[in-house]
């Protein structure tokens, strides 16, 4: 028991630090982070923009997690994996062509 | 005065963050994992985080890293997921057929 638990453990902290990098990194620069800058400059009122910013992140989250969890419950996890992973890769090739549009 | 700009903080965020490749990639997380609130709490914090350097930093992180490195890094992460997963489709398909 107690080794399943060591593994329970260790499974729910790797999926916290998979998505905190992922998402950290997908969201730096990104435009809602700028919208949040520019906000935040343009009231003089940080504390209460990163307060709004952040419960509307707060609850885009959930409903992507919800959707997730509605898609995974809905079809096959072989296919959820085939086409989220067709969605991601094409993600990146769409960011990869941002870069080269913006520095080519 | 301040429930305007909470309001419009919100809804500004919210609605550019409905779609965006944010929210495909935490649904894409819970997805294929058990442990939904793992993902929650992770991208949740991610998010706050980046959010709390936006405010912060009064200028984007862009001006400490250039925009360049944080798209190909962001880039290469979301390819590494997508073909990681791409590959766990059929690995599954094969381990069921078997």
């Amino acid at each position: 028991m107690p080794k399943e638990k060591d593994e329970l453990e260790k499974n729910f902290l790797s999926i916290f630090i998979t998505s905190f990098t992922t998402i950290f990194i997908a969201e730096l620069g990104d435009k809602t982070q700028l919208a949040t800058l520019m906000l935040s400059a343009e009231s003089g009122r940080p504390l209460i923009v990163f307060i709004g910013s952040s419960f509307a992140l707060l609850c885009s989250s959930i409903a992507g997690v919800l959707i997730g969890k509605w898609l995974s419950s809905m079809i096959s996890k072989e296919r959820l994996s085939f086409f989220t992973g067709l969605l991601m890769t094409m993600i990146s090739i769409w960011i990869g062509y941002t870069i080269y549009t913006i520095y080519y | 005065m301040i429930i305007n700009l909470l309001i419009s903080s919100f809804i500004t965020i919210f609605i550019a963050e409905l779609g965006d490749k944010t929210q495909i990639a935490t649904l894409t997380l819970s997805g294929n994992s058990k442990r939904p609130w793992a993902v929650f709490l992770g991208s949740a914090s991610a998010l706050i985080l980046a959010t709390l350097l936006g405010v912060l930093a009064g200028g984007s992180i862009s001006t400490f890293i250039p925009e360049i490195y944080l798209k190909l890094i962001a880039s290469i992460t979301f390819l590494i997921i997508g073909s990681r997963l791409i590959y766990d489709s059929f690995n599954l398909d094969e381990n069921k057929t078997t």
